[in-house]
């Protein structure tokens, strides 16, 4: 993997400077987690004594004694996986649609589809608001799915991925009597499993942590994701438990997320890179 | 590819309407459903009137959107060259192979992931005077603790901290699949010409970074341009507005004044001060001189 | 019946031309090789054949039947592809069932076929492996065996032995003909090396140009090529074509000619028929010999590179007048270059070329 400077060590100018780094990087971490693990009254009194023990798993205990937290962690669950299910189904159909078959206006729609990567979410979601409004589906589970299967991105990363695929396996399987169908289910689609798996995960993502929509759309306590009731908690917590258990519900919706991002580290970066370069 | 006797020729449209469907529907139609909106004055729940160009009008002598446009091009002139510069010299040093460079390279990707309202939870704890990391250090050093999120002149930097902490990661990796596109033999013809480590890398190793500088500086400024979850939850834009983005005073003009039609009009704006930032940026980037 | 007819094909790819008015009649049970250099549209042929490409004008037919409108799935063909085309995250028996499942062939048939296709072609051991854990030359039986199975009318073999390393295309152009005996079908098989059609087909059909050169059993295509560009292509190395003129004096019913450093060559070509000026001397090496100094010769060459085979050496060289000239000698020739050598033209073997490249050649011995 190493290219150029491989080969030279590391001068300690640079290790100093990556260690510096990784401080700053870490340090905001471990300090999160640190507070989270005291009790609330210590820290109101003095936010130091996160330095020292006592230690609590109290405010966890907290949370998981349920808790509008596990409500949130849910509704984010069932968005993001309807998103990524949604998204994975009409852009793999899309992108072989594309890549593979021949119609009219073919490509005037994929230079349609293609100019829609730039456009900024600002543009759209005011009127989107308004239009789910006169459709009554705002603080609803599709009313927070819909928005997220209208992105172009996926049609373009199928499309360029059912490209790459020899066409003929197209053709064997034309020969071999199947149908379009029949050819896109059993042949092509078991062949994209690495891009369903990166876009699949960076859907996922990008659903989990999405704000802006979710803000504005669900507007009840008990439809709010994850991310947005982090935001309500943090704009409260004077009112709230205090600040270890603020800390810790940080904690919590972290860990979900760092999971994923353990199992999924290379499709990540490479599914982030792709959109980037689009 | 097209074989004798395909049925019929329109039958692959059947794959594409699906998601044709939702995007027109969803993303088209509300596109130019908003650029109606900006003509009129409207609220969030019906009820409009046309009124031209008078909220476009309106924004060009509003003295809070004007200040709105200023804090938000100085966070991006904050944030996107000090990111550049940061990711640049991380994606550098750990361009290596072995397991310590890999883990660093995770640890500096992580911040990534998580999502605005974590990030702005954690930061509020870092620089509040009250209970803040900093604020401890500060203590601890007998210094007064530094007022970040409510000093008219901090919070703008409080932001800007905040949100390079949070986006070197992306950058980083996209230096990093840039640097692994050159050739080896370059380095190696350097090597033999007995070029220092600092001219290899002002005369190999940027040059060939072109692309991918420019790529990173236009991305960045397009996503620090429309700046909102830190601005909203780290210091409400305050105070006084003084660190509000443009993006804030939309939700405010929508969700606060349901003022749905000037709102839009400052969307419409925003799109296309994002575009002609963008093809500037492009169009000066293909003017840098090559390697 | 014939089994295949091609009537009057005709494509373009927008303005370029691509097949120009091709029709050929096909017998069951053929072997038929497509032979040309690329771009003479061979490969398009047979995809047509296999319903991959549609025609602007002309038909297909399949023991009668028009099959040009079909889908390639309902002709009746099936095709092994150059690179085998093999579904590779299907088993092996999955990639030759794969067909017949589509097609809603009852289970115990399927499994009755496949391990008869899978017996036949010594891949029985393989059924449960996926083709990238097999070595180039069993998935080239895979994917024979997945045509097989359709029990097709025709099979299409598309640049078969192009793939493979030189030890493995013998074995496989012998395997290829065993196959052949032990299948009920007609076999078309594209090629562009003329020593694949040669060995392996009934009749080969020499097309350049967009047009077919020539149809005919590969005997005859090699002793009677029906122009120059089919008396170069096929025979290796290639024909020597020299300029010459016709002696008008001499006797008889065949033709002489003489060529440019003067020599004179009789032929047993007839002389009626043939045009007066603008002619060639086809001469394939194996007829021009090196003779030793002294020796009768008719003509002389200095040479310019010797290849030496083994079992035979090859010459090439020039004749007084600057004409390239192919002999050969013995396998133990002591010819090195720049020598000059006497060179034995075989004159009754010799073909004449007119303006229009077309070939006239010797009258077959009694």
């Amino acid at each position: 993997m190493a290219a150029g400077s491989s080969r030279r060590s590391m001068s300690p100018l640079a290790w100093v400077g990556v260690g510096i780094g990784a401080l700053l990087m870490a340090a905001p971490l471990l300090w999160t987690l640190l507070l989270s693990l005291k009790a609330n009254a210590e820290l109101m009194r003095d936010s130091g004594t996160a330095f020292s023990a006592p230690y609590t798993l109290e405010n966890y205990a907290s949370i998981l004694r349920g808790n509008m937290v596990f409500r949130w962690l849910l509704n984010s669950v069932i968005v993001s996986l309807g998103t990524t299910l949604g998204v994975l189904a009409l852009c793999s159909l899309a992108g072989y649609g594309f890549a593979r078959l021949e119609f009219p206006f073919r490509r005037t729609l994929f230079v349609f589809v293609l100019l829609g990567l730039a456009i900024p979410e600002q543009a759209v979601v005011l009127p989107q608001h308004r239009l789910f409004a006169d459709l009554g589906l705002h603080n609803s589970y599709p009313g927070l799915i819909l928005p997220g299967l209208a992105g172009p991105f996926g049609v373009f990363f199928m499309t360029q991925y059912f490209r790459a695929i020899p066409r003929e396996l197209d053709e064997a399987a034309m020969l071999d009597g199947a149908s379009r169908f029949t050819t896109f289910w059993k042949v092509l689609l078991p062949l994209t499993a690495p891009a369903q798996a990166t876009l699949g995960v960076f859907t996922f993502l990008a659903s989990w942590n999405s704000y802006w929509w979710p803000l504005i759309s669900a507007t009840r306590g008990d439809m709010f994701t994850l991310t947005v009731g982090l935001a309500s908690s943090q704009m409260n917590y004077a009112q709230t438990s205090g600040l270890g258990f603020l800390m810790a519900q940080a904690v919590f919706a972290s860990i979900p997320i760092f999971i994923v991002y353990l199992l999924f580290q290379k499709q990540i970066v490479k599914a982030m890179a792709g959109a980037a370069v689009r | 590819m097209t074989g004798a006797g395909m049925r019929n020729r329109w039958g692959g449209i059947a794959f594409v309407a699906p998601f044709l469907l939702v995007y027109s529907f969803l993303l088209i139609y509300p596109l130019f459903n908003g650029i109606l909106l900006s003509f009129h004055n409207a609220d969030l729940f019906g009820g409009e009137r046309w009124i031209g160009l008078a909220n476009y009008s309106r924004l060009l002598q509003d003295p809070t959107f004007h200040q709105s446009l200023l804090n938000t091009f100085k966070l991006a002139l904050l944030i996107v060259p000090t990111l550049t510069a940061i990711s640049l010299a991380l994606a550098l040093a750990l361009n290596k192979p072995g397991r310590t460079p890999a883990i660093f390279r995770g640890l500096f990707f992580s911040s990534s992931v998580l999502s605005v309202t974590i990030v702005t939870l954690i930061w509020r704890f870092i620089l509040t005077p009250d209970a803040g990391l900093m604020a401890e250090v500060a203590e601890a050093l007998g210094q007064e603790p530094i007022p970040w999120l409510s000093h008219p002149d901090l919070t703008i930097p409080a932001l800007a901290i905040t949100t390079i902490w949070w986006s070197v990661g992306l950058p980083m990796m996209l230096f990093l699949a840039g640097l692994q596109q050159i050739p080896e033999d370059m380095y190696e013809a350097a090597a033999l010409d007995r070029a220092g480590r600092w001219t290899t890398f002002r005369r190999i190793t940027l040059p060939s970074l072109k692309r991918t500088t420019i790529l990173v500086v236009m991305l960045q400024t397009a996503a620090q341009l429309q700046i909102f979850g830190q601005a909203q939850l780290l210091t409400a834009g305050g105070p006084s507005g003084a660190s509000r983005p443009v993006v804030l005073y939309i939700y405010e003009a929508s969700f606060g004044r349901w003022e749905l039609g000037y709102a839009t009009a400052l969307a419409e704006v925003l799109f296309m001060l994002i575009i002609a930032v963008t093809l500037v940026q492009y169009w000066a980037g293909t003017r840098v001189k090559d390697a | 019946m014939p089994s295949l007819e091609l009537e009057n094909i005709r494509k373009a790819y927008g303005e370029t031309l691509v097949l120009d008015d091709v029709s050929l009649t096909m017998e069951a049970r053929e072997f038929i090789a497509f032979l040309g250099p690329s771009g003479s549209g061979k490969s398009t042929l047979l995809r047509i054949i296999a319903g991959l490409e549609t025609l602007d004008s002309g038909e297909v037919r399949l023991e009668g039947q028009r099959i040009d409108g079909l889908p390639p799935g309902e002709r009746g063909v099936a095709m092994v592809f150059q690179h085998y085309a093999l579904y590779p995250h299907m088993s092996v028996y999955d990639n030759m069932a794969f067909g017949l499942r589509n097609a809603k062939v009852p289970k115990e048939e399927i499994e009755t076929r496949v391990a008869d296709a899978a017996r036949v072609l010594e891949i029985e051991e393989h059924l449960q492996k996926k083709p990238g854990q097999m070595s180039g030359g069993q998935r080239q039986r895979v994917a024979i065996g997945r045509a097989i199975v359709k029990h097709p009318r025709i099979f299409l073999l598309d640049e078969p032995l192009s793939n493979l390393d030189a030890a493995l295309r013998m074995r496989t152009r012998v395997e290829l003909a065993q196959l052949r005996q032990k299948v009920d079908a007609a076999v078309i098989m594209v090629t562009h090396d003329q020593a694949e059609a040669m060995t392996l087909a009934d009749r080969i059909v020499v097309m350049n140009d967009r047009k077919i050169q020539q149809v005919g059993p590969p005997m005859e295509i090699y002793a009677r090529p029906a122009n120059t560009f089919v008396a170069r292509f096929v025979g290796s190395p290639a024909m020597t074509l020299a300029p010459a003129t016709l002696v008008a004096e001499a006797a008889g019913e065949h033709a002489t000619v003489r060529i440019g450093d003067g020599a004179v060559i009789a032929t047993r070509v007839p002389r009626a028929g043939l045009p007066e000026t603008g002619l060639e001397l086809g001469l394939r090496p194996e007829n021009v010999r090196v003779v030793a100094a002294g020796e009768g010769s008719d003509t002389t060459a200095k040479v310019e590179l010797v290849e030496r085979l083994g079992e035979r050496t090859l010459i090439y060289g020039r004749l007084a007048d600057g004409q390239p000239i192919t002999a050969e000698d013995e396998g133990f020739s002591r010819v090195r270059i720049d020598d000059n050598v006497g060179l034995r033209i075989g004159g009754e073997a010799a073909h004449i070329f007119g303006p229009d490249g077309s070939g006239h050649h010797a009258e077959a011995s009694a």
